[in-house]
């Protein structure tokens, strides 16, 4: 993987979106497009519908980046947030289940506190050790943060969805999230 | 809970997998800049922004690109009506509204719910292809009956604003359909009137108008339905 050096940054590649350059757009999409497609596919199952989700995801990126701060956040958070909670949304609305609450990572400040732009990067070659850590994770360890993340579930939808208790839930999900972030901080010690 | 007890719950917090009241208590830190809290979820976002790439990679198809990069075509230069700002003061109005009128527990979660609504209402009425089309009875006939506009932009996605519509049972709530020329009503989201009366329904996703013959909302179970299974209120055709 090229070190963080050697990747692009993100901030010129914003002010160009906040002046509306149509390349800024086609820069964005280049840059995330796949990752984006990714995700949603993986969420919805259906590349059709993702196709459409891309698309509102792009748009969405286009209408709002005026309201996006780049000097608190980075840009692929955003969008991966975005993609997110618009795939879990279809996918509640599609099994009629549009009014459940689901989490806006990309309309809450926390999204935005999490990093500066330029440590992205460094963050995505954690990305690596933590794929490693996730295939190390025990079937319902993988099980419960696959629902949570993918599905948008929250702990008690997911134990009802298992069959299994909540506090049993609640420690197989502690314990995944455990072991991702020691894997990640054993990455970024590397 | 303590800042100990959160401990735990941060992560949990940002996958959304938490319960609404511990995560209310959260956001509740969130909102009023606590530092702890906001370098907790520093720290723990990092785990979970790495998430996405756990997903195996698809490449899209071509033509996507085409899409997304239509985007930002020039919009054709046309008169706008006034119907957007308009409409934006009677969100807004009905916003502060309606927050002062919801219970603490729920009311940062709907305000945050309206707010949503409206940021996403606005973004399809600023559109330049937006189409209008009105529903309900003119000046002259009997104001009983649901009253209101429907907005649909190809690049936006679909707006309605509707008053008048009748009340709702228990455990009942309006589903909005998308009815295409041949085939089954898609469903396009659940909602319910607000303190005033007044109901909307924001549909974020490319709707292409020539698809749709009609539009139409029907009362559904409060869950919402794959498929009306009541006879809809209200049918507004596109063309």
């Amino acid at each position: 993987m090229p070190s963080s050096e050697d990747k692009p940054s993100d901030a010129p590649l914003i002010a160009k979106l906040k002046e509306r350059d149509p390349e800024a757009l086609a820069a964005a999409y280049s840059r995330y497009g796949t990752l984006t497609y990714s995700l949603i596919v993986r969420i919805t199952r259906d590349s059709a519908v993702a196709e459409d989700l891309v698309q509102e995801v792009f748009l969405r990126l286009w209408n709002r980046i005026q309201d996006f701060d780049d000097t608190r956040g980075s840009l692929n958070v955003w969008v991966l947030a975005i993609a997110r909670n618009m795939a879990i949304d279809y996918i509640r609305s599609s099994h009629s289940r549009f009014t459940a609450k689901t989490r806006s990572l990309d309309q809450t400040d926390f999204a935005s506190i999490s990093y500066k732009a330029n440590e992205v990067d460094n963050t995505l070659d954690n990305s690596k050790a933590v794929r490693e850590a996730f295939t190390n994770l025990n079937p319902n360890q993988r099980k419960v943060l696959e629902l949570a993340y993918f599905e948008g579930f929250s702990q008690s939808e997911i134990a009802l969805r298992l069959e299994e208790p909540l506090g049993t839930v609640k420690s197989w999900m502690r314990s995944a999230l455990t072991r991702l972030r020691t894997a990640m901080q054993e990455g970024r010690s590397k | 809970m303590t800042h100990s007890e959160m401990d735990d719950l941060y992560e949990l917090y940002l996958l959304g997998a938490l319960e609404f009241e511990q995560a209310a208590e959260i956001a509740e830190h969130v909102d009023r800049q606590c530092a702890y809290c906001l370098a907790q979820l520093k720290e723990s976002s990092r785990v979970i922004e790495l998430l996405p790439g756990l997903v195996d990679i698809k490449q899209p198809p071509a033509e996507l690109r085409d899409r997304v990069l239509a985007i930002a075509a020039p919009p054709v230069k046309k008169s706008r009506p006034q119907w957007p700002a308009a409409f934006a003061l009677a969100c807004a109005a009905s916003l502060a509204i309606a927050f002062w009128g919801l219970g603490q527990q729920n009311k940062v979660e709907e305000l945050n719910r309206q707010r949503n609504e409206l940021r996403g209402a606005l973004a399809i009425l600023s559109q330049a292809d937006t189409k209008t089309v009105s529903f309900g009875p003119g000046q002259s006939q009997a104001q009983t009956e649901p009253q209101g506009r429907v907005f649909i932009s190809r690049n936006g996605g679909v707006v309605f604003l509707g008053n008048r519509l009748p009340q709702l049972a228990a455990g009942k709530t309006f589903e909005f359909w998308l009815v295409p020329a041949k085939g089954t009503p898609q469903p396009a989201g659940l909602f319910k009137t607000n303190a005033q009366g007044i109901a909307v329904n924001v549909l974020a996703k490319s709707v292409n108008p020539a698809d749709y013959a009609a539009v139409a909302v029907s009362i559904e179970p409060a869950t919402g339905s794959k498929q009306p299974t009541t006879t809809p209120i209200l049918i507004v055709p596109l063309a």
